[in-house]
């Protein structure tokens, strides 16, 4: 940490520890970015709003979008993903373009397209923007506000901005070349076409106007029909892309993409949602400031210091007397993996732990949160949902050493692996090698998901369940239940008195949140 | 279509009356990088687009210049002065400037 | 099933430098071996009677051959508790034994007789027996001080006589010199056997008036390794009797020890308990996992002390640094390997450095911590195979000027005073362009 006099631990363990005149470890810089970018949000904000309405009007923006806990969520310290920066990029850009509208510079055009370049770079939402700003455009256009200042900066911000944002290898050619660019492409072409018509209007009387007018629309148009049909037909232009549909019908990515409807970000917001992250803001605005602002900032900071705050690799609750139990499980089941298992080992678990394995435990894995491979996660849900002998092909095909699952049935953590199940299911089942797996099949005769002896057969014997609940059948829980009551799901389980035939357990962490299996070797030929 | 003629050469005249030699100079140059585009689009359909990024990071080039030119020459005409307030034609050229420092270190680098 | 080996060697040598002395002869030799935890300490009380007419300065030690490389840590005293100087030198025509020289304080007289001490302790000198177990098996090992009354078998050289925890054996009389005979204990033994495979002791000194120590430990299971599946079922079921495997262990740590942090590179470990007593502080460390046989951990431990109870100043004007070389871990323990680093301040000179015992100094480095641009003289000591009696002060002393103390403010001071001019020379700069403008509207 960066402290005069102050003697920290570094973070790293190599043998030669060389630290300069201000140390940083990375570490602490991921974790430090978030909230410095949105200090830089609210200063844009204010600017931004100020462009837009007055100094006064900019300040309560920026009052508000530092205490929103809709933004602070995005935001914490540590979370370190694309939207803490992308945020501040996307607002950094509008301000600039507002500026550029107002001044007319090529100088404002250029920071524009800059700041549209580091948008870009730093999140796949850049589309949103390059489709806001030509609309813009064409919406002054249509008002009859077209004049030479927007001319140069949108000229400006799309020729140095679409050439700036090809360097970026995710995008790459897809400007010239997808359809959720093209209206961007189309509103430049306009804005030369309006801006030469201007021009020669300016010149010639207006009989003369008109006779050149019509003779250049009629072959400029027969030229565009044919070049974008052959264009479109010999696939030189792609289709729009899942992200684009989902701006336009949002349910587009449930029905057809499961693996983009599982994320819960991507779950439409509830309504008390809503409520919880704007409170007051979502009714009254805009809200009589003073009084409200007051009362609203308690409410912020509550909701920020309970639900936004809480860390979700150390979990804590408080126990029936008061005192606080820390759940300290994840990192003890990663550091055992770290410590006890050989480096080479190779661990199989849902996609959501991908990136903690590998940084906590240093431990090649099957799948990550990048959910890159879909058919690759896919293969191990279809192993996840099968029954042991099924699933041990599947996991000696893929190699596996050790498998990792985790159970919230004993502390009643509800984000374990058996809430995500069917969502396992449901993409295990979306590719061709797992058409056997069918969603209905692991629900009980009434249609319900169930767990205990009314659970369908199918999900009573599959991999998962027998992982998350070997040996379950003989614990006390809770007090006047059964052996075996799984308190999340609140039912005791069917199936209890199991052996595992082609698993070993080989380690369960101390309130049985996260469980490590090993894969047993081929049995020996002859013996 | 022997309208189309007469309205073209009477706009050719008041063109060359009524302009001044700074935009001339201005408008030379953009018939120049008009040309290039044209021969590299040109030469992009007889020969294939292989390489692409050098192909688009050359078209663009000639594309952003002829943009840019346009961009200067709207800054610099003085009928316009009521649009540009407080930007002299130094600001101008000198935005210019800038602006095809970023264009050309972007083409260098996509040029491959 | 353990099996371990212990030799039980009744011999013992007087010698005239170099030379075995016959006139010296053992009048009694009372061994008592304690095999109660992972170590083997040995505690041999010797009566030497001295036969000759000369007075006798001195007397050799032989050690048994198959320990010699697992002495960790020997000791001679005489009849008062003051400890006796003790040398390692060969002997003629006995080359291939190891033997000690023992100074005495007072040389003994002919006809005379005087006691001495002899503490031995070994490291892994007890094999578990079989070499994996299962989790609920138990773990044996032989011992003559036994941890428990399971006793498989032992070695029965009569007279023998077992009795509840303890074997006894002898009294044997008129052992000729060189005499071996093996013995071998089979039994129970549910100790903890934890090693500390690698130590990084790191003592930072600030003149400001603090020491920062800083340990990184690598531990281990060294007992008989965990033979198939870990059921936590089972582990929390079976609490109450003594287990062979490792849930948590007690540090001591000095008692100004302050700032207290334990963790490992997955972050802080919150599973510790820190307890003041009066003489030093009890740390109760549990590991994420509990440890069994061949399972390891490791973690950083740290805190800091006040420097004034380590650091002093002697009449000529030099600093003098009294600190541990090795500080507690946990009670008889054993630590393969050592690396003791002491970072000192800025600008020192003249080191001179003093250990009680033999080890390996490593060169010396520099490094460079916040705001350093002299950097830090780093002395670096190694030493292997160590126990709790090693836990001994090394003595630094060194040269160093009072004023060095403010180099680093002096450096940042600067550093914001550049800034600052540099501020004030920009805002004065001119770049407008618009010159010509501003005289057009004149």
């Amino acid at each position: 940490m960066l402290g005069f006099g102050k003697k920290g631990p570094t973070q790293t363990q190599n043998a030669e520890k060389q630290e300069t005149l201000l140390t940083l470890s990375i570490l602490t810089l991921a974790a430090i970015l978030s909230p410095l970018f949105s200090s830089f949000t609210t200063i844009i904000t204010y600017l931004l709003t100020k462009e837009v309405k007055n100094a006064g009007a900019g300040l309560v923006a920026a009052a508000f979008v530092s205490i929103v806990p809709g933004y602070i969520s995005r935001s914490v310290a540590g979370s370190y993903d694309n939207e803490g920066i992308a945020i501040f990029c996307m607002l950094l850009t509008y301000y600039t373009w507002i500026k550029a509208v107002k001044t007319g510079t090529i100088l404002w055009g250029t920071l524009t397209a800059l700041a549209y370049f580091y948008m870009v770079s730093s999140w796949g939402g850049y589309v949103f923007l390059i489709n806001l700003i030509p609309l813009h455009v064409l919406t002054l256009m249509a008002t009859g506000r077209f004049s030479h200042r927007i001319y140069i900066a949108y000229s400006t911000l799309y020729c140095v901005g679409t050439i700036l944002s090809m360097q970026i290898s995710f995008v790459g050619f897809q400007p010239v070349q997808s359809s959720e660019h093209m209206l961007a492409l189309g509103v430049f072409g306009l804005c030369q076409i309006v801006a030469f018509v201007d021009y020669i209007r300016s010149k010639l009387s207006k009989n003369d106007f008109e006779t050149l007018y019509t003779f250049l629309i009629y072959t400029v148009g027969i030229l565009a029909i044919t070049v974008g049909g052959v264009l479109t037909l010999s696939g030189k232009i792609s289709p729009w892309t899942g992200r684009f549909y989902s701006l336009l019908d949002p349910s587009y990515a449930k029905n057809h993409i499961p693996i983009i409807a599982s994320v819960s970000e991507h779950q439409p917001t509830s309504w008390s949602s809503f409520y919880f992250d704007l409170q007051i803001l979502v009714f009254l605005f805009p809200a009589v400031v003073t009084l409200l602002l007051i009362s609203y900032t308690f409410h912020c900071t509550w909701v920020t210091s309970e639900a936004y705050s809480s860390p979700s690799i150390v979990l804590s609750a408080r126990s029936h007397d008061g005192g606080r139990i820390i759940f300290d499980d994840f990192r003890e089941a990663y550091y055992w993996l770290k410590m006890n298992t050989p480096e080479d080992a190779r661990i199989m678990s849902w996609w959501d732990y991908g990136y903690q394995i590998t940084a906590m435990a240093n431990r090649t894995i099957l799948v990550d949160n990048n959910t890159w491979n879909n058919t690759h996660i896919s293969r191990v849900g279809q192993a996840m949902a099968s029954s042991e002998e099924k699933a041990y092909e599947i996991m000696k095909e893929l190699d596996v050493d050790y498998v990792l699952v985790i159970f919230g049935g004993l502390t009643g953590y509800s984000s374990d692996d058996i809430n995500k199940f069917l969502w396992m299911v449901r993409i295990g089942g979306s590719t061709d090698r797992g058409a056997h797996i069918k969603e209905w099949d692991y629900y009980s005769s009434n249609g319900e998901f169930r767990v205990d002896k009314e659970g369908s057969q199918t999900l009573l014997n599959c991999l998962m369940y027998k992982m998350c609940y070997y040996r379950f059948g003989q614990v006390y829980t809770e007090g006047g239940k059964p052996p075996g009551y799984d308190r999340v799901r609140a039912a005791e389980i069917g199936n209890k008195d199991f052996e595992l035939d082609v698993l070993e357990e080989a380690y369960t962490t101390e309130h049985w949140l996260v469980r490590i299996y090993k894969v047993k070797d081929l049995p020996n030929r002859g013996v | 279509m022997a309208q189309i003629g007469t309205v073209i050469s009477k706009f050719y005249n008041e063109y060359q009356i009524k302009t001044s030699k700074k935009l001339k100079v201005i408008d030379a140059y953009l018939f120049y990088i008009l040309l290039t585009g044209i021969v590299q689009f040109v030469y992009c359909i007889l020969v294939g687009t292989f390489p692409f990024n050098s192909f688009l990071s050359g078209f663009i080039s000639s594309v952003s210049c002829f943009v840019l030119g346009v961009c200067l020459r709207l800054q610099v005409n003085p009928e316009n002065k009521s649009q540009f307030y407080g930007i002299s034609p130094e600001r101008g050229f000198a935005d210019f400037i800038f602006a095809h420092v970023v264009l050309h270190l972007v083409v260098m680098n996509f040029i491959g | 099933m353990y099996k371990i080996l212990a030799l039980l060697l009744c011999l013992t040598y007087v010698t005239a430098l170099e030379k075995v002395n016959n006139q010296l002869i053992n009048k009694n030799v009372e061994r008592s071996i304690d095999l109660t935890t992972q170590l083997v300490k040995i505690t041999s009380t010797i009566t030497l009677e001295n036969t000759g007419r000369e007075s006798v300065r001195n007397f050799l030690l032989v050690l048994e051959p198959n320990t010699v490389g697992n002495v960790s840590y020997s000791n001679v005293k005489d009849s008062l508790k003051d400890d006796l100087k003790i040398v390692r030198i060969e002997v003629d025509n006995q080359k291939d034994k190891t033997f000690y020289n023992v100074l005495l304080k007072q040389p003994l007289d002919a006809g005379r007789v005087t006691t001495v001490v002899l503490e031995e302790v070994l490291t892994k000198s007890l094999i578990p027996f079989p070499s994996s177990i299962t989790q609920k098996e138990k773990q044996l090992k032989t011992e003559v001080s036994l941890s428990s009354r399971t006793v498989e078998n032992y070695t029965k050289l009569k007279p023998v006589v077992q009795s509840d925890s303890t074997i006894t054996y002898g009294p044997y009389g008129t052992i000729q010199p060189f005499t071996q005979d093996e013995m071998i204990i089979h039994y129970e033994n549910n100790a903890p056997f934890l090693t500390v495979t690698r130590l990084e002791r790191s003592i930072e000194i600030s003149h400001w008036g603090n020491i920062a120590v800083e340990e990184n430990i690598q531990i281990r299971h060294t007992g008989a390794k965990l033979k198939g599946p870990f059921s936590r079922y089972d582990y929390q079921r079976d609490t109450g009797t003594a287990h062979h495997s490792i849930k948590s262990y007690r540090t001591i740590l000095p008692a100004s020890a302050h700032s207290v942090y334990y963790r490992d590179s997955n972050g802080n470990i919150s599973t510790s308990t820190v307890r003041p007593r009066k003489e030093w502080i009890e740390l109760e460390l549990r590991p994420r996992f509990p440890l069994f046989g061949g399972w390891q951990s490791s973690y950083t431990l740290g805190y800091s002390v006040p420097s004034y109870q380590y650091l002093f100043k002697n009449p000529s004007g030099e600093y003098v640094l009294n600190m541990r070389i090795i500080d507690h871990v946990f009670d008889d323990m054993h630590v393969e390997e050592l690396e003791t680093a002491i970072v000192l301040p800025v600008g020192v000179s003249d080191i001179k450095l003093n250990t009680p015992y033999e080890v390996e100094r490593l060169g010396d480095e520099i490094t460079y911590k916040y705001l350093d641009n002299i950097g830090r003289t780093v002395i670096k000591l190694r030493k292997t195979n160590l126990v709790e009696q090693h836990i001994q002060d090394l003595e630094i002393t060194y040269n160093w000027k009072p004023h060095l103390l403010l180099h680093e403010p002096i450096l940042l001071s600067i550093a914001l005073f550049l800034s600052f001019v540099c501020v004030i020379i920009y805002v004065r700069l001119d770049f407008s362009l618009s010159k010509s403008e501003h005289s057009k509207k004149e």
